[in-house]
């Protein structure tokens, strides 16, 4: 126990002072600024710009159109934020052979495994956390937020979206101890995924569709029987590639 | 009492047999030599003695524990300094330090203590600034202070003074003696001269097997002197020197013999010398070296 606390606080002063836990609250705090901003002057915007004579007009936005804005910067540029910051999680230490030191002084391997995971996990979510209070702030303050169904499951599953593609970049920078595997492995996954939800059946089990159709969520037009399955799924998955990350380390050579 | 024990060890990388039958053990207190070339397989048993990497066959034993792959249990008696020790270049030494300590689950209070203690004795108590900015040498020390922040009854280093000027070499090596009393010392290394310097028991690797081990009295005990030069100031001289007793080996101005027995042969040149009114510059019993040792086991 005091080797993972101990582990654990060196992970929190490595992402301080390597400033990647800076850069990821930065980048989500813009993020949730933008949505609503986004969202609310985009008609203006429109007004604006001269389209040759033809005139584009845009509905009058409303809160949902803020937090389409939000769902969408957080499944692109945030998880793409999120997915380069993280992957040298592993394959940093093991490239570079800083963990020799550490386990050779009797460190257990999976308590490496599950000291990264955690800070991983509060970096995460304090950066989501800190887009989301921005996005909430400035959408109530433009336009009346009205009813928000099962907001919780709706604001939750981003996140833990982001939590599995952390663990994949553990799993791949753990298995090819390089950046770049991590970021192949990781990658790689979310393209079969993506592909995957091309079929509308499979969509409810698609951990992808977590960070996409959640305003659908909260306006009602979709149900939580068309999330919760994909939640559980991609929760059952983060313990799986944990379980396996673990399993892997354990047996590579140093 | 051995505090390693290695008994029949193997380990291929692909088709290449690196390790091949190795056994040998290491007796407590002692300062632990391990030569061999380079590739010989010296960091391949390191390795293998700390749990980073398998052995195919054979086994270790630290301090009577069994050591496991993969398993870290009888690393709590080891310190390792690698060839190239690596840390976290955004922590302070002091801040590393108590990141090991705390991994091994020591007191605040001792960590202070053991650090400072050991800083002072590796000559980096001034030194605080970020590790990222420290020269090879400083890292090295650094290294050593990690690997015995926890008094570890073993003490592993990896060719220590492979890659350091002869200044540092030199420090490193102090360190390395005035550490034995307290911890048995195992260094692998390929630089002759800086076994002669410190170790008091060699095992030197080859072709996966141990080719020669025993303490450094035994060997050179065992491959007693046998070589006798007699060096003149001129070729005249050691021509005709030459002329009245054959040497095994004949240059410009001196003459080497070659001999079972050494005695004879010395009291024979002597009174030739003498009868005949010769005056060497040299007379040299050459002692052997752990470098003619050293090719004489491996060629």
């Amino acid at each position: 126990m005091s080797a993972y606390l101990a582990f654990t606080k060196k992970e929190l002063i490595e992402s301080v002072r390597t400033y990647k836990l800076l850069v990821l609250l930065g980048v989500f705090l813009l993020l949730g600024m933008m949505s609503p901003l986004f969202a609310k002057f985009m008609p203006e915007i429109l007004k604006s710009v001269d389209f040759g004579g033809m005139e584009l007009t845009a509905p009058e936005p409303t809160a949902m159109d803020s937090w389409t804005q939000f769902f969408k910067n957080v499944g692109q540029i945030g998880l793409l934020a999120l997915v380069i910051a993280s992957a040298g999680i592993m394959a940093n230490e093991l490239s570079k052979g800083t963990l020799v030191n550490i386990l050779t002084k009797g460190m257990k391997r999976h308590t490496v495994i599950l000291s990264k995971l955690t800070v991983a996990a509060l970096i995460w979510a304090a950066s989501y956390m800190l887009c989301l209070a921005a996005a909430y702030g400035y959408t109530a303050y433009f336009w009346d937020m009205g009813e928000l169904r099962h907001r919780f499951l709706a604001f939750f599953s981003p996140w833990l979206l982001g939590l599995f593609l952390i663990q994949l970049l553990i799993l791949g920078g753990t298995l090819f101890k390089t950046f770049i595997g991590s970021l192949m492995l990781t990658g790689g996954v979310v393209v079969a995924m993506s592909l995957l939800n091309i079929i509308p059946k499979l969509q409810r089990y698609n951990p992808i569709s977590l960070c996409g159709d959640n305003t659908a969520l909260m306006t009602g037009v979709k149900d939580v029987s068309d999330f919760l399955p994909a939640a559980i799924i991609c929760a059952l998955l983060v313990v799986m590639l944990t379980a396996a990350s673990v399993v892997a380390f354990d047996r590579k050579q140093m | 009492m051995d505090v390693l024990n290695a008994i029949n060890l193997s380990k291929s990388f692909g088709t290449e047999k690196v390790i091949d039958g190795l056994t040998f053990s290491v007796p407590e207190g002692s300062i632990f030599g391990f030569i061999g070339k380079n590739g010989a397989g010296k960091t391949t048993t390191m390795k293998m003695a700390l749990g980073l990497i398998p052995a195919d066959g054979g086994e270790i034993a630290v301090c009577g524990e069994r050591v496991a792959f993969g398993r870290t249990d009888a690393n709590r008696h080891i310190g390792y300094l690698p060839d190239v020790p690596e840390f976290y270049g955004y922590m302070r030494p002091k801040e590393y330090l108590k990141l090991c300590g705390e991994i091994t689950g020591m007191d605040s209070t001792r960590i202070k203590a053991r650090s400072d203690e050991l800083l002072c004795l590796v000559g980096l108590s001034d030194a605080n600034k970020k590790i990222g900015g420290f020269s090879r040498g400083m890292k090295q020390r650094l290294g050593i202070v990690q690997a015995l922040l926890n008094e570890p009854k073993l003490l592993i280093c990896d060719e220590p003074t492979s890659a350091l000027d002869p200044v540092g070499r030199k420090e490193i090596l102090g360190i390395l003696r005035q550490v034995k009393d307290r911890t048995t010392v195992i260094f692998s290394t390929h630089i002759l001269s800086d076994v002669e310097r410190i170790c008091d028991r060699i095992a030197v690797l080859d072709k996966g097997k141990i080719a020669l081990s025993g303490t450094l009295a035994e060997l050179r005990a065992q491959y007693r002197a046998d070589e006798f030069v007699v060096e003149f100031a001129t070729m005249e001289e050691n021509n005709q020197f030459s002329a009245l007793i054959k040497p095994t080996e004949q240059t410009e101005t001196s003459a080497t013999f070659r001999t079972r027995d050494m005695r004879g042969t010395q009291a024979r040149v002597l009174a030739i010398l003498s009868q005949n009114d010769l005056l060497p510059l040299r007379l040299e019993v050459i002692e052997p070296t752990i470098e003619n040792l050293f090719m004489e086991v491996i060629l």
